[in-house]
């Protein structure tokens, strides 16, 4: 997500004339990336005449296939990829969970976590596991939908990944897999909607401020009292994982692991970005 | 991380009173479909809600609904306030007269939400693992309150003064902590008026 920084900056300059994402030196794209560039798609079209995305080797183009970029964004770009061939080709990737999906409203959530939750099933996730994924999934979502509202809606995306996966220090590394989850979508940012609450002033001074605040229970733009827990369960739940949970929005950048916080300026991201972490450990 | 703190209040010798109960199956949406095993998001539960409060109102007065998740696999913290923690806090507000709600539920992972729910809300719910078991608790309840809700459970119904004498309180303290008990909606309450010195309130479990 980060190696789009400099993308996001340029974008916001463009005005009618016809741009080239050069990805060629790409070698890696997870969810987080993958929701970051249909962000970015749906921040640039609109101000470009022509969007090309040019991309190398076989690996990031299977990928992005595989997760259904070009399925969404082929008739909105212009590609040097031959996507016919890689449809051809196409072949179950046994760690996609949920391709990448673009949705508006709540009443499309329950659909989406339906299908991760048969998906999760049928490669034998075990009951918490799934409802660890799914209750993850499902809060970001509408939480994206509740306050990120933008033409786009937003996009989400979810894999797992076969890796060494660090746990604790004292239980040192393991063998397992990691689940990745993202969301991204093009709202007013978590920073504007926590200031509609005039409780929350000093609580968001700055775009970090404002998401370190976002993470705890109960805070919501509305202040209304049941509200805003969704998030700060998330949290629990990748940190009981030993996992995080990283939000983006605006100029802020914090990452939550349950028992640390840290945050940092990033450049302008339009919208809202959520990335969670679930590792599940070979012998969990 | 939620502290899952389920309290339990001891268990019931007998079943109380002859009050209507009812029991609502949320996967299987016994009323009006509103239910399945996968309940996310807020307009899910608002539906839920809705069939619950439907149950509940054609309830007569002092009647139970036993709200019964066992069949949920996931029920997300969203979904778990807007059905349970603002149904919960209706029945607390009194909206639906003595009428309660009590939540069927075994002591799993999928209560963290409706705990984190009523915390939110300072609010609780009494639980069962099953209609007519042990009853507990869930939510936000102070231990002083669970001794006097164990007291009343165990009596099944006391009047305010054999609960002052039983738990070694003046009258008024023991009024004032049976009335909190009463308007988080965790149990009934009687009005006496022909109780010798005048008024004396009487308490009831709900389950």
């Amino acid at each position: 997500m980060g190696s789009l920084d400099p993308t996001f900056e340029a974008a916001a300059s463009v005005d009618g004339e016809m741009v080239v994402l050069d990805l060629r030196p790409v070698e890696f794209v997870e969810p987080a990336g993958l929701c970051g560039l249909a962000a970015l798609l749906e921040f640039l079209t609109p101000r470009a005449s022509i969007v090309g995305v040019r991309l190398a080797g076989h690996n990031v183009p299977a990928y992005l296939e595989r997760m259904n970029f070009f399925r969404i964004f082929g008739h909105r770009i212009e590609t040097n990829v031959d996507v016919e061939s890689l449809e051809e080709r196409r072949r179950g990737n046994p760690g996609t969970l949920q391709e990448l999906v673009n949705f508006h409203s709540e009443e499309e959530i329950p659909g989406i976590i339906n299908r991760i939750s048969e998906i999760l099933e049928n490669k034998e996730y075990r009951l918490r596991e799934r409802a660890a994924i799914c209750a993850t999934l499902s809060e970001i979502c509408s939480n994206a939908v509740e306050h990120g509202h933008s033409p786009f809606g937003a996009y989400a995306a979810v894999q797992a990944y076969q890796h060494i996966v660090s746990g604790p220090r004292s239980r040192g590394e393991r063998r397992g897999e990691e689940v990745l989850v993202a969301i991204a979508d093009g709202g007013v940012g978590v920073r504007e909607t926590l200031s509609r609450n005039p409780d929350y002033a000093k609580f968001t001074e700055t775009d970090n401020d404002a998401l370190r605040h976002a993470l705890k229970m109960g805070v919501s733009g509305t202040g209304e009292v049941g509200r805003g827990g969704g998030l700060a369960v998330v949290g629990q739940i990748s940190a009981r994982a030993g996992g995080s949970l990283s939000l983006r929005s605006a100029s802020g950048r914090v990452t939550y692991y349950g028992d640390r916080t840290s945050s940092r300026n990033v450049s302008d991201f339009p919208g809202t970005f959520v990335r969670v972490s679930l590792p599940r450990k070979a012998d969990a | 991380m939620i502290s899952l703190k389920t309290v339990r209040i001891g268990s019931v010798a007998e079943e109380a009173g002859p009050l209507a109960r009812v029991v609502y199956d949320v996967a299987s949406g016994d009323v009006g479909g509103a239910g399945g095993k996968l309940m996310v998001t807020r307009g899910t539960g608002r539906r839920v809600r809705e069939a619950l409060v439907e149950a509940l109102e054609d309830l007569p007065a002092g009647g139970v609904l036993y709200v019964d998740t066992r069949g949920v696999e996931l029920m997300d913290y969203s979904f778990a306030d807007e059905a349970l923690g603002i149904l919960a806090s209706r029945v607390a507000a009194g909206e639906y007269g003595d009428r309660r709600v009590v939540l069927v539920e075994e002591d799993r992972e999928l209560l963290e939400n409706v705990e984190a729910s009523l915390r939110q809300r300072g609010l609780a719910m009494v639980r069962v693992d099953e209609p007519g078991g042990a009853p507990g608790i869930v939510g936000e309840v102070p231990d002083h309150l669970v001794e006097t809700l164990h007291a009343i459970h165990v009596a099944g119904s006391i009047t305010n003064a054999d609960l002052a004498a039983k738990l070694g309180l003046n009258h008024t303290a023991m009024n004032n902590r049976a009335t909190r008990l009463f308007k988080l909606g965790l149990i009934h309450r009687r009005k006496n008026t022909a109780a010798p010195g005048g008024r004396q309130y009487s308490y009831e479990r709900i389950v």
